[in-house]
Protein backbone atom coordinates (compact mmCIF):
# COMPACT_ATOMS: atom_id res chain seq x y z
CA UNK A 1 0.00 0.00 0.00
CA UNK A 2 0.94 3.34 -0.80
CA UNK A 3 0.01 6.76 -0.44
CA UNK A 4 2.62 8.79 -3.01
CA UNK A 5 0.94 7.40 -5.91
CA UNK A 6 1.11 9.97 -8.77
CA UNK A 7 -1.92 11.56 -9.91
CA UNK A 8 -2.73 10.96 -12.92
CA UNK A 9 -2.90 14.17 -15.56
CA UNK A 10 -5.84 16.03 -14.74
CA UNK A 11 -6.39 14.93 -11.41
CA UNK A 12 -4.93 15.82 -7.53
CA UNK A 13 -4.29 12.60 -5.06
CA UNK A 14 -5.85 12.71 -2.16
CA UNK A 15 -4.76 11.39 1.45
CA UNK A 16 -7.42 10.61 4.38
CA UNK A 17 -5.61 9.29 7.30
CA UNK A 18 -7.26 7.99 10.40
CA UNK A 19 -11.05 8.17 10.80
CA UNK A 20 -11.04 9.39 7.28
CA UNK A 21 -9.05 6.42 5.48
CA UNK A 22 -11.70 4.08 7.70
CA UNK A 23 -14.85 5.89 6.67
CA UNK A 24 -13.26 5.63 2.78
CA UNK A 25 -11.83 2.53 3.46
CA UNK A 26 -8.82 4.46 0.96
CA UNK A 27 -5.70 5.88 2.08
CA UNK A 28 -5.67 7.92 -1.43
CA UNK A 29 -7.64 8.10 -4.28
CA UNK A 30 -7.04 10.49 -7.35
CA UNK A 31 -10.14 13.33 -8.26
CA UNK A 32 -10.19 15.51 -10.84
CA UNK A 33 -8.31 18.85 -10.94
CA UNK A 34 -9.09 21.91 -10.98
CA UNK A 35 -11.12 21.84 -7.65
CA UNK A 36 -11.63 25.16 -5.88
CA UNK A 37 -11.34 23.68 -1.78
CA UNK A 38 -14.92 25.23 -1.17
CA UNK A 39 -16.68 22.26 -3.48
CA UNK A 40 -14.11 19.56 -1.88
CA UNK A 41 -16.71 18.42 1.01
CA UNK A 42 -19.08 18.48 -1.09
CA UNK A 43 -17.88 16.38 -3.74
CA UNK A 44 -16.45 13.57 -1.03
CA UNK A 45 -20.18 14.25 0.28
CA UNK A 46 -21.58 12.48 -2.77
CA UNK A 47 -18.67 9.81 -3.16
CA UNK A 48 -19.40 9.24 0.80
CA UNK A 49 -22.47 9.59 2.19
CA UNK A 50 -22.50 11.04 5.54
CA UNK A 51 -18.22 11.58 5.53
CA UNK A 52 -19.05 15.71 5.82
CA UNK A 53 -20.69 15.72 9.15
CA UNK A 54 -19.01 12.51 10.74
CA UNK A 55 -15.52 13.46 9.57
CA UNK A 56 -14.67 16.23 7.43
CA UNK A 57 -16.10 18.96 9.85
CA UNK A 58 -13.58 18.48 12.48
CA UNK A 59 -10.53 17.77 10.36
CA UNK A 60 -7.52 19.56 9.49
CA UNK A 61 -7.27 20.40 5.33
CA UNK A 62 -3.91 20.28 3.81
CA UNK A 63 -2.72 21.13 0.27
CA UNK A 64 0.95 20.39 -0.33
CA UNK A 65 1.10 19.66 3.37
CA UNK A 66 -0.08 23.30 4.12
CA UNK A 67 -2.47 24.15 5.79
CA UNK A 68 -5.86 25.26 3.90
CA UNK A 69 -8.78 27.24 5.53
CA UNK A 70 -12.53 26.65 4.47
CA UNK A 71 -13.29 29.76 3.15
CA UNK A 72 -16.50 30.67 5.28
CA UNK A 73 -17.74 33.78 3.70
CA UNK A 74 -19.28 32.45 0.49
CA UNK A 75 -16.28 32.83 -1.49
CA UNK A 76 -14.46 30.30 -4.03
CA UNK A 77 -11.01 30.30 -2.11
CA UNK A 78 -8.18 28.36 -3.08
CA UNK A 79 -8.17 26.09 -6.05
CA UNK A 80 -7.04 22.47 -6.04
CA UNK A 81 -4.41 22.33 -8.88
CA UNK A 82 -3.22 19.36 -11.11
CA UNK A 83 -0.66 16.95 -8.96
CA UNK A 84 -1.67 18.88 -6.02
CA UNK A 85 -1.35 16.29 -2.83
CA UNK A 86 -4.43 17.16 -0.28
CA UNK A 87 -4.64 15.32 2.98
CA UNK A 88 -7.78 15.30 5.32
CA UNK A 89 -6.07 15.01 8.78
CA UNK A 90 -8.96 13.73 11.52
CA UNK A 91 -8.00 14.48 15.43
CA UNK A 92 -6.35 11.11 16.81
CA UNK A 93 -7.35 11.07 20.66
CA UNK A 94 -6.56 8.12 21.55
CA UNK A 95 -3.71 6.70 22.71
CA UNK B 1 -9.89 -28.45 41.61
CA UNK B 2 -10.35 -27.14 45.42
CA UNK B 3 -6.82 -27.89 46.45
CA UNK B 4 -5.19 -26.39 43.73
CA UNK B 5 -6.88 -23.32 44.36
CA UNK B 6 -5.94 -23.06 47.36
CA UNK B 7 -1.66 -23.83 46.94
CA UNK B 8 -2.39 -21.31 43.52
CA UNK B 9 -3.83 -18.55 46.16
CA UNK B 10 -0.95 -19.51 48.82
CA UNK B 11 1.93 -18.95 46.20
CA UNK B 12 0.43 -16.02 45.04
CA UNK B 13 0.74 -14.51 48.70
CA UNK B 14 3.92 -15.89 49.11
CA UNK B 15 4.74 -13.89 45.85
CA UNK B 16 3.38 -10.40 46.95
CA UNK B 17 5.18 -10.75 50.00
CA UNK B 18 8.21 -11.32 48.65
CA UNK B 19 8.20 -8.86 45.99
CA UNK B 20 6.98 -6.63 48.65
CA UNK B 21 10.26 -7.46 51.19
CA UNK B 22 12.62 -7.47 47.41
CA UNK B 23 10.99 -3.52 47.22
CA UNK B 24 12.20 -2.56 50.47
CA UNK B 25 15.57 -4.03 50.27
CA UNK B 26 16.05 -2.15 47.13
CA UNK B 27 14.42 0.81 48.68
CA UNK B 28 17.24 0.25 51.60
CA UNK B 29 19.78 -0.57 48.90
CA UNK B 30 19.02 3.09 46.98
CA UNK B 31 18.90 5.03 50.11
CA UNK B 32 23.02 3.94 51.39
CA UNK B 33 24.16 4.50 48.04
CA UNK B 34 22.74 7.87 47.62
CA UNK B 35 24.38 8.36 51.30
CA UNK B 36 27.83 7.14 49.97
CA UNK B 37 27.52 9.77 46.52
CA UNK B 38 26.52 12.53 49.20
CA UNK B 39 29.60 11.92 51.30
CA UNK B 40 32.20 11.40 48.32
CA UNK B 41 30.52 15.13 47.52
CA UNK B 42 30.92 16.40 50.83
CA UNK B 43 34.82 15.15 51.07
CA UNK B 44 36.44 18.25 51.70
CA UNK B 45 39.86 17.05 48.97
CA UNK B 46 37.15 16.74 46.12
CA UNK B 47 35.94 19.58 44.28
CA UNK B 48 31.94 19.90 44.08
CA UNK B 49 30.71 18.89 40.81
CA UNK B 50 27.33 19.79 39.74
CA UNK B 51 26.11 16.27 38.96
CA UNK B 52 26.92 13.12 41.70
CA UNK B 53 29.78 10.50 39.90
CA UNK B 54 27.05 8.15 38.56
CA UNK B 55 25.39 10.91 36.82
CA UNK B 56 28.16 11.77 35.23
CA UNK B 57 28.43 8.05 34.06
CA UNK B 58 24.64 7.31 33.39
CA UNK B 59 24.29 10.52 31.30
CA UNK B 60 28.08 10.71 29.32
CA UNK B 61 26.73 9.27 25.71
CA UNK B 62 23.70 12.18 25.92
CA UNK B 63 26.47 14.84 27.13
CA UNK B 64 28.89 14.27 24.77
CA UNK B 65 26.13 15.05 21.75
CA UNK B 66 27.20 19.07 21.14
CA UNK B 67 23.72 19.96 21.21
CA UNK B 68 23.53 18.48 25.07
CA UNK B 69 25.96 18.93 26.68
CA UNK B 70 26.67 19.82 30.59
CA UNK B 71 24.26 23.07 30.41
CA UNK B 72 21.50 20.30 28.18
CA UNK B 73 22.23 17.73 31.30
CA UNK B 74 21.79 20.66 34.08
CA UNK B 75 18.42 21.81 32.64
CA UNK B 76 17.13 18.41 32.65
CA UNK B 77 18.12 17.84 36.05
CA UNK B 78 16.48 21.35 36.91
CA UNK B 79 13.31 20.53 34.44
CA UNK B 80 10.08 18.87 35.83
CA UNK B 81 7.67 16.90 33.58
CA UNK B 82 4.20 16.27 33.91
CA UNK B 83 3.00 13.03 31.69
CA UNK B 84 -0.79 13.08 31.86
CA UNK B 85 -1.81 9.05 31.42
CA UNK B 86 0.35 5.90 32.23
CA UNK B 87 -0.63 4.44 29.07
CA UNK B 88 1.10 3.22 25.37
CA UNK B 89 2.23 6.56 25.20
CA UNK B 90 2.94 7.61 28.91
CA UNK B 91 5.11 4.27 29.37
CA UNK B 92 8.01 4.76 26.29
CA UNK B 93 7.76 8.47 26.96
CA UNK B 94 8.42 8.49 30.96
CA UNK B 95 11.31 5.89 30.42
CA UNK B 96 12.85 8.02 27.85
CA UNK B 97 12.52 11.27 29.87
CA UNK B 98 13.45 9.51 33.33
CA UNK B 99 16.39 7.90 31.21
CA UNK B 100 17.82 11.07 30.27
CA UNK B 101 17.64 12.78 33.89
CA UNK B 102 14.27 14.71 34.26
CA UNK B 103 15.16 15.80 37.72
CA UNK B 104 11.21 15.96 37.99
CA UNK B 105 8.36 13.82 36.82
CA UNK B 106 4.99 13.53 37.34
CA UNK B 107 2.38 11.10 35.99
CA UNK B 108 -1.28 11.50 36.34
CA UNK B 109 -3.44 8.19 35.88
CA UNK B 110 -6.68 7.20 37.56
CA UNK B 111 -6.52 3.67 35.93
CA UNK B 112 -5.43 -0.36 36.98
CA UNK B 113 -3.03 -2.28 34.71
CA UNK B 114 -5.40 -4.21 32.76
CA UNK B 115 -4.19 -7.50 30.79
CA UNK B 116 -4.82 -5.79 27.97
CA UNK B 117 -2.80 -2.83 27.98
CA UNK B 118 0.41 -5.17 27.94
CA UNK B 119 0.91 -5.39 24.27
CA UNK B 120 2.03 -1.87 24.02
CA UNK B 121 2.54 -0.11 27.93
CA UNK B 122 5.96 -1.50 28.30
CA UNK B 123 6.46 -0.23 31.59
CA UNK B 124 4.00 -2.58 32.98
CA UNK B 125 4.42 -6.02 33.67
CA UNK B 126 2.55 -9.33 34.21
CA UNK B 127 3.41 -8.85 37.72
CA UNK B 128 1.47 -5.28 37.57
CA UNK B 129 -2.03 -6.57 36.39
CA UNK B 130 -4.18 -5.05 39.09
CA UNK B 131 -1.97 -2.04 40.45
CA UNK B 132 -2.67 1.48 40.41
CA UNK B 133 -0.88 2.47 36.51
CA UNK B 134 0.53 5.26 38.20
CA UNK B 135 2.44 2.64 40.73
CA UNK B 136 3.25 0.50 38.39
CA UNK B 137 4.85 3.16 36.21
CA UNK B 138 6.77 4.49 39.08
CA UNK B 139 8.49 1.48 40.43
CA UNK B 140 9.89 0.27 36.96
CA UNK B 141 11.01 4.53 36.42
CA UNK B 142 12.98 4.20 40.44
CA UNK B 143 14.98 1.10 38.72
CA UNK B 144 15.23 2.73 35.88
CA UNK B 145 16.46 5.63 37.60
CA UNK B 146 16.59 6.20 41.13
CA UNK B 147 18.55 9.65 41.24
CA UNK B 148 15.12 11.11 39.85
CA UNK B 149 11.90 13.21 42.25
CA UNK B 150 8.52 11.26 40.86
CA UNK B 151 5.04 11.95 42.05
CA UNK B 152 2.08 9.97 41.08
CA UNK B 153 -1.69 11.49 40.76
CA UNK B 154 -3.69 8.82 40.95
CA UNK B 155 -6.60 10.20 39.66
CA UNK B 156 -7.75 11.51 36.53
CA UNK B 157 -7.32 15.02 35.13
CA UNK B 158 -10.29 16.96 35.56
CA UNK B 159 -11.42 20.78 35.04
CA UNK B 160 -11.25 21.12 38.97
CA UNK B 161 -7.93 19.30 39.70
CA UNK B 162 -6.11 20.21 36.38
CA UNK B 163 -4.81 23.59 37.27
CA UNK B 164 -3.64 22.50 40.66
CA UNK B 165 -1.41 19.86 39.32
CA UNK B 166 -0.34 21.09 36.09
CA UNK B 167 0.78 24.48 37.85
CA UNK B 168 3.49 22.00 39.48
CA UNK B 169 5.34 21.28 36.35
CA UNK B 170 7.36 23.28 33.68
CA UNK B 171 6.00 21.21 30.69
CA UNK B 172 3.27 18.64 30.23
CA UNK B 173 3.30 15.38 27.81
CA UNK B 174 -0.49 14.67 26.64
CA UNK B 175 -0.56 10.82 26.95
CA UNK B 176 -4.03 10.64 27.63
CA UNK B 177 -6.54 8.84 25.12
CA UNK B 178 -10.03 10.85 24.75
CA UNK B 179 -10.89 14.32 23.05
CA UNK B 180 -12.31 15.23 26.26
CA UNK B 181 -8.74 15.18 27.87
CA UNK B 182 -7.17 16.74 24.94
CA UNK B 183 -8.97 19.70 25.06
CA UNK B 184 -8.99 19.93 28.84
CA UNK B 185 -5.22 19.78 28.86
CA UNK B 186 -4.71 22.61 26.04
CA UNK B 187 -6.66 24.93 27.66
CA UNK B 188 -4.99 24.08 31.23
CA UNK B 189 -1.56 24.75 29.72
CA UNK B 190 -2.40 28.26 27.98
CA UNK B 191 -4.08 29.12 30.68
CA UNK B 192 -0.91 28.50 32.72
CA UNK B 193 2.07 29.79 30.32
CA UNK B 194 3.09 26.14 29.98
CA UNK B 195 4.28 24.13 26.94
CA UNK B 196 2.61 20.81 25.70
CA UNK B 197 4.09 18.22 23.73
CA UNK B 198 0.48 16.05 22.37
CA UNK B 199 1.06 12.58 21.09
CA UNK B 200 -1.76 10.07 19.83
CA UNK B 201 -2.20 6.98 18.17
CA UNK B 202 -4.69 4.66 17.08
CA UNK B 203 -4.39 1.50 14.73
CA UNK B 204 -1.61 2.57 13.03
CA UNK B 205 -1.86 6.25 12.30
CA UNK B 206 -0.06 8.35 14.55
CA UNK B 207 0.19 12.33 15.48
CA UNK B 208 2.28 14.48 17.38
CA UNK B 209 2.14 17.83 17.42
CA UNK B 210 4.22 20.85 19.93
CA UNK B 211 1.59 23.37 21.14
CA UNK B 212 1.90 26.34 22.97
CA UNK B 213 5.76 26.61 22.45
CA UNK B 214 6.62 29.28 23.32
CA UNK B 215 4.12 29.65 25.64
CA UNK B 216 2.90 33.37 25.89
CA UNK B 217 -0.41 34.45 27.30
CA UNK B 218 -3.33 34.24 25.29
CA UNK B 219 -3.84 37.05 22.87
CA UNK B 220 -0.20 37.16 22.50
CA UNK B 221 0.29 36.22 18.74
CA UNK B 222 3.92 35.18 18.85
CA UNK B 223 2.59 32.66 21.42
CA UNK B 224 2.32 28.66 19.77
CA UNK B 225 -1.16 27.61 18.70
CA UNK B 226 -3.22 25.21 21.06
CA UNK B 227 -5.09 21.92 20.56
CA UNK B 228 -8.20 24.37 19.69
CA UNK B 229 -5.97 26.36 16.75
CA UNK B 230 -5.58 23.00 15.27
CA UNK B 231 -9.00 21.40 15.52
CA UNK B 232 -11.48 23.77 17.01
CA UNK B 233 -14.31 21.23 16.33
CA UNK B 234 -14.12 18.19 18.38
CA UNK B 235 -14.99 15.04 16.15
CA UNK B 236 -18.81 13.53 16.66
CA UNK B 237 -19.03 11.55 20.28
CA UNK B 238 -20.19 8.40 18.63
CA UNK B 239 -17.32 8.58 15.69
CA UNK B 240 -14.77 8.67 18.13
CA UNK B 241 -12.58 5.61 18.29
CA UNK B 242 -10.88 3.72 21.31
CA UNK B 243 -7.77 1.45 20.69
CA UNK B 244 -10.45 -0.54 23.00
CA UNK B 245 -12.81 -0.49 20.20
CA UNK B 246 -10.36 0.65 17.53
CA UNK B 247 -6.87 -1.65 18.17
CA UNK B 248 -3.89 -0.25 17.92
CA UNK B 249 -0.43 -1.91 17.11
CA UNK B 250 2.49 -1.46 19.72
CA UNK B 251 5.05 -0.05 18.34
CA UNK B 252 2.39 2.61 16.60
CA UNK B 253 2.25 3.78 19.94
CA UNK B 254 5.57 3.35 21.24
CA UNK B 255 7.03 5.26 18.20
CA UNK B 256 5.02 8.30 18.97
CA UNK B 257 5.59 7.97 22.77
CA UNK B 258 9.13 8.20 21.91
CA UNK B 259 9.03 11.32 19.55
CA UNK B 260 7.34 12.87 22.27
CA UNK B 261 10.12 12.08 24.56
CA UNK B 262 12.21 13.61 22.50
CA UNK B 263 10.63 16.39 21.25
CA UNK B 264 10.20 17.56 25.61
CA UNK B 265 13.90 16.29 25.91
CA UNK B 266 15.00 19.46 22.72
CA UNK B 267 12.48 21.83 24.66
CA UNK B 268 14.06 21.21 27.91
CA UNK B 269 17.82 20.92 27.02
CA UNK B 270 17.39 24.06 24.25
CA UNK B 271 16.10 26.04 26.92
CA UNK B 272 12.94 26.87 25.45
CA UNK B 273 10.31 25.91 28.60
CA UNK B 274 10.26 29.70 29.11
CA UNK B 275 8.92 32.18 27.06
CA UNK B 276 11.91 34.61 28.02
CA UNK B 277 14.48 31.68 26.13
CA UNK B 278 12.11 31.28 23.01
CA UNK B 279 14.13 31.84 19.89
CA UNK B 280 11.77 33.85 17.52
CA UNK B 281 10.76 32.66 14.16
CA UNK B 282 11.11 28.74 14.64
CA UNK B 283 8.23 27.13 13.13
CA UNK B 284 6.52 24.03 15.13
CA UNK B 285 5.38 21.55 12.89
CA UNK B 286 2.68 18.78 13.27
CA UNK B 287 3.76 14.92 12.26
CA UNK B 288 1.68 12.52 10.78
CA UNK B 289 2.87 8.97 10.94
CA UNK B 290 1.49 6.32 9.02
CA UNK B 291 2.59 2.49 9.55
CA UNK B 292 1.61 1.46 5.89
CA UNK B 293 1.86 4.97 4.39
CA UNK B 294 5.01 5.83 1.83
CA UNK B 295 6.51 7.88 3.57
CA UNK B 296 5.57 6.76 6.68
CA UNK B 297 6.25 10.40 7.96
CA UNK B 298 4.68 13.66 6.93
CA UNK B 299 5.70 16.93 8.49
CA UNK B 300 2.81 20.04 8.38
CA UNK B 301 4.12 23.18 8.98
CA UNK B 302 2.14 24.88 11.73
CA UNK B 303 0.56 27.80 11.98
CA UNK B 304 0.58 30.95 14.13
CA UNK B 305 -2.31 30.60 16.93
CA UNK B 306 -5.90 31.35 15.48
CA UNK B 307 -7.29 35.08 15.52
CA UNK B 308 -10.81 33.05 16.38
CA UNK B 309 -9.42 30.72 19.06
CA UNK B 310 -11.39 30.87 22.33
CA UNK B 311 -8.61 30.10 24.26
CA UNK B 312 -5.22 31.04 23.00
CA UNK B 313 -6.59 34.43 20.99
CA UNK B 314 -6.71 38.17 22.23
CA UNK B 315 -10.86 37.33 22.19
CA UNK B 316 -10.43 34.40 24.32
CA UNK B 317 -13.00 33.78 27.45
CA UNK B 318 -11.28 31.42 28.94
CA UNK B 319 -9.92 32.28 32.52
CA UNK B 320 -8.60 30.13 35.81
CA UNK B 321 -11.56 30.94 37.51
CA UNK B 322 -13.95 29.52 34.71
CA UNK B 323 -12.13 26.11 33.84
CA UNK B 324 -13.74 24.06 36.95
CA UNK B 325 -16.74 24.61 35.90
CA UNK B 326 -16.16 23.95 31.93
CA UNK B 327 -17.82 20.76 30.70
CA UNK B 328 -15.67 19.23 27.98
CA UNK B 329 -17.83 16.21 27.87
CA UNK B 330 -20.80 18.44 27.05
CA UNK B 331 -18.31 19.99 24.39
CA UNK B 332 -17.31 16.99 22.96
CA UNK B 333 -20.86 15.74 23.02
CA UNK B 334 -20.53 12.62 24.98
CA UNK B 335 -23.47 10.91 24.75
CA UNK B 336 -25.18 8.91 27.85
CA UNK B 337 -24.79 5.03 27.15
CA UNK B 338 -26.34 4.00 24.11
CA UNK B 339 -30.20 3.38 24.83
CA UNK B 340 -32.01 3.88 21.59
CA UNK B 341 -33.98 1.04 21.45
CA UNK B 342 -37.59 -0.08 23.36
CA UNK B 343 -37.49 -2.52 25.86
CA UNK B 344 -38.98 -4.93 23.16
CA UNK B 345 -37.01 -4.60 21.18
CA UNK B 346 -34.12 -6.06 22.80
CA UNK B 347 -33.42 -9.76 24.29
CA UNK B 348 -30.80 -10.70 26.99
CA UNK B 349 -28.05 -13.15 25.93
CA UNK B 350 -29.73 -16.36 27.72
CA UNK B 351 -32.87 -15.47 26.15
CA UNK B 352 -31.22 -15.51 22.59
CA UNK B 353 -29.52 -19.21 23.77
CA UNK B 354 -33.68 -20.67 24.33
CA UNK B 355 -34.40 -19.14 20.38
CA UNK B 356 -30.85 -20.88 19.15
CA UNK B 357 -32.03 -24.37 20.83
CA UNK B 358 -34.94 -24.01 19.26
CA UNK B 359 -35.02 -26.84 16.30
CA UNK B 360 -37.27 -24.69 13.93
CA UNK B 361 -34.67 -22.32 13.13
CA UNK B 362 -36.49 -19.53 11.81
CA UNK B 363 -34.14 -16.51 12.99
CA UNK B 364 -31.43 -15.19 11.35
CA UNK B 365 -28.40 -14.27 13.75
CA UNK B 366 -26.31 -10.77 12.14
CA UNK B 367 -22.77 -10.37 14.05
CA UNK B 368 -22.16 -6.49 13.48
CA UNK B 369 -18.74 -6.54 14.28
CA UNK B 370 -15.97 -5.72 11.59
CA UNK B 371 -14.90 -9.07 10.18
CA UNK B 372 -11.22 -8.98 11.90
CA UNK B 373 -13.04 -9.68 15.21
CA UNK B 374 -15.29 -12.06 13.52
CA UNK B 375 -12.62 -14.43 12.46
CA UNK B 376 -11.06 -14.44 15.76
CA UNK B 377 -14.52 -15.81 17.30
CA UNK B 378 -18.24 -16.13 16.11
CA UNK B 379 -21.79 -17.82 16.96
CA UNK B 380 -22.50 -20.89 14.91
CA UNK B 381 -24.49 -19.85 12.40
CA UNK B 382 -23.89 -16.05 12.21
CA UNK B 383 -23.77 -14.32 9.49
CA UNK B 384 -21.40 -11.23 9.53
CA UNK B 385 -22.06 -7.79 8.38
CA UNK B 386 -19.76 -5.03 9.86
CA UNK B 387 -21.73 -1.94 11.35
CA UNK B 388 -19.74 0.30 8.88
CA UNK B 389 -21.20 -1.20 5.84
CA UNK B 390 -24.52 -0.07 7.13
CA UNK B 391 -22.96 3.88 7.41
CA UNK B 392 -24.31 6.34 4.39
CA UNK B 393 -27.75 6.27 2.87
CA UNK B 394 -26.48 4.89 0.11
CA UNK B 395 -25.38 1.73 1.71
CA UNK B 396 -26.00 -1.43 -0.25
CA UNK B 397 -26.35 -3.25 3.08
CA UNK B 398 -29.95 -1.57 3.53
CA UNK B 399 -31.41 -2.28 0.27
CA UNK B 400 -35.26 -2.11 -0.07
CA UNK B 401 -36.99 -5.24 0.21
CA UNK B 402 -34.19 -7.92 0.73
CA UNK B 403 -30.83 -6.93 1.40
CA UNK B 404 -28.02 -9.26 -0.47
CA UNK B 405 -26.95 -10.30 2.72
CA UNK B 406 -30.14 -12.12 3.55
CA UNK B 407 -29.94 -15.78 2.89
CA UNK B 408 -32.48 -17.02 0.39
CA UNK B 409 -34.38 -19.63 2.28
CA UNK B 410 -34.71 -17.32 4.99
CA UNK B 411 -38.87 -16.67 4.90
CA UNK B 412 -39.87 -12.99 4.93
CA UNK B 413 -41.48 -13.31 8.72
CA UNK B 414 -37.98 -14.57 10.15
CA UNK B 415 -36.74 -13.06 12.92
CA UNK B 416 -33.24 -10.88 12.96
CA UNK B 417 -31.55 -10.75 16.12
CA UNK B 418 -28.46 -8.43 15.98
CA UNK B 419 -25.61 -9.04 18.35
CA UNK B 420 -21.72 -6.75 18.52
CA UNK B 421 -18.92 -7.26 20.87
CA UNK B 422 -20.47 -4.77 23.70
CA UNK B 423 -24.40 -3.82 22.51
CA UNK B 424 -23.83 -0.31 21.18
CA UNK B 425 -23.35 -1.19 18.02
CA UNK B 426 -26.32 -3.76 17.69
CA UNK B 427 -28.56 -0.99 18.61
CA UNK B 428 -27.49 1.73 15.83
CA UNK B 429 -27.70 -1.68 13.08
CA UNK B 430 -31.40 -2.69 14.64
CA UNK B 431 -32.67 0.46 14.60
CA UNK B 432 -31.06 1.52 10.73
CA UNK B 433 -33.03 -2.04 9.79
CA UNK B 434 -36.11 -0.93 10.98
CA UNK B 435 -35.83 2.48 9.72
CA UNK B 436 -34.92 0.51 6.10
CA UNK B 437 -38.34 -1.08 6.26
CA UNK B 438 -37.00 -4.89 6.60
CA UNK B 439 -39.41 -4.82 9.47
CA UNK B 440 -41.87 -5.69 7.14
CA UNK B 441 -44.62 -3.60 8.82
CA UNK B 442 -44.19 -5.58 12.03
CA UNK B 443 -43.99 -8.77 10.46
CA UNK B 444 -41.14 -9.38 11.14
CA UNK B 445 -39.23 -9.17 14.75
CA UNK B 446 -36.24 -7.73 14.48
CA UNK B 447 -34.06 -7.64 18.11
CA UNK B 448 -30.71 -6.37 19.60
CA UNK B 449 -29.18 -8.84 21.90
CA UNK B 450 -28.21 -7.10 24.97
CA UNK B 451 -24.74 -6.65 25.67
CA UNK B 452 -23.18 -8.20 23.48
CA UNK B 453 -21.11 -11.13 23.35
CA UNK B 454 -19.54 -9.65 26.41
CA UNK B 455 -23.16 -10.70 27.80
CA UNK B 456 -23.34 -14.02 26.03
CA UNK B 457 -19.98 -14.81 27.94
CA UNK B 458 -21.87 -13.53 31.45
CA UNK B 459 -24.67 -15.34 30.86
CA UNK B 460 -24.62 -18.75 28.62
CA UNK B 461 -21.13 -19.47 28.02
CA UNK B 462 -17.79 -18.54 30.61
CA UNK B 463 -15.31 -20.05 28.23
CA UNK B 464 -16.04 -17.29 24.93
CA UNK B 465 -12.91 -15.62 24.33
CA UNK B 466 -12.98 -12.18 25.70
CA UNK B 467 -10.17 -10.01 23.83
ZN1 LIG C 1 -5.69 28.32 20.33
Amino acid sequence: MSLATKAPPGHFSILYFASASSYTAKDTEHLPAPLPVSKLFDRLEEKYAGIKSRVLESCLLTVNLEYVDMPDDGSVGLVIKEGDEVAIIPPVSSG
Amino acid sequence: MESANASAAALRAKIAATEERLKLLKAQLANIEEKEAEEVEESPVTRKWPLLPDEYKRYGRQMIVPSVGIQGQLRLKDASVLIVGAGGLGCPSSAYLAGAGVGTIGIVDGDIVETSNLHRQILHNSSTVGMKKVDSIVSYLKSLNPHLKYITHPTHLTPQNAAEIVSQYELVLDCTDHPTSRYLISDTCILLQKPLVSASALRRDGQLIVLNSPPLPAGDAKGGPCYRCVFPKPPPTDSVVSCGDGGILGPVVGVMGVLQALEGIKLIVEGRLKEEQEVDGRGNTMLLFSASGSPQFRSLKMRARSSKCVACSGNAELTLEKLPGMDYAVFCGIASPIGILKPEERIEAKEYLELEQDSEKTHVLLDVREKVQFDICSLENSINIPSSSFQGTRSSSLQEGKPSWLPETVRADASIYVICRLGNDSQIVTQKLKEAGLDNNGKRAIKDIRGGLKAWKEQVNPSWPEY
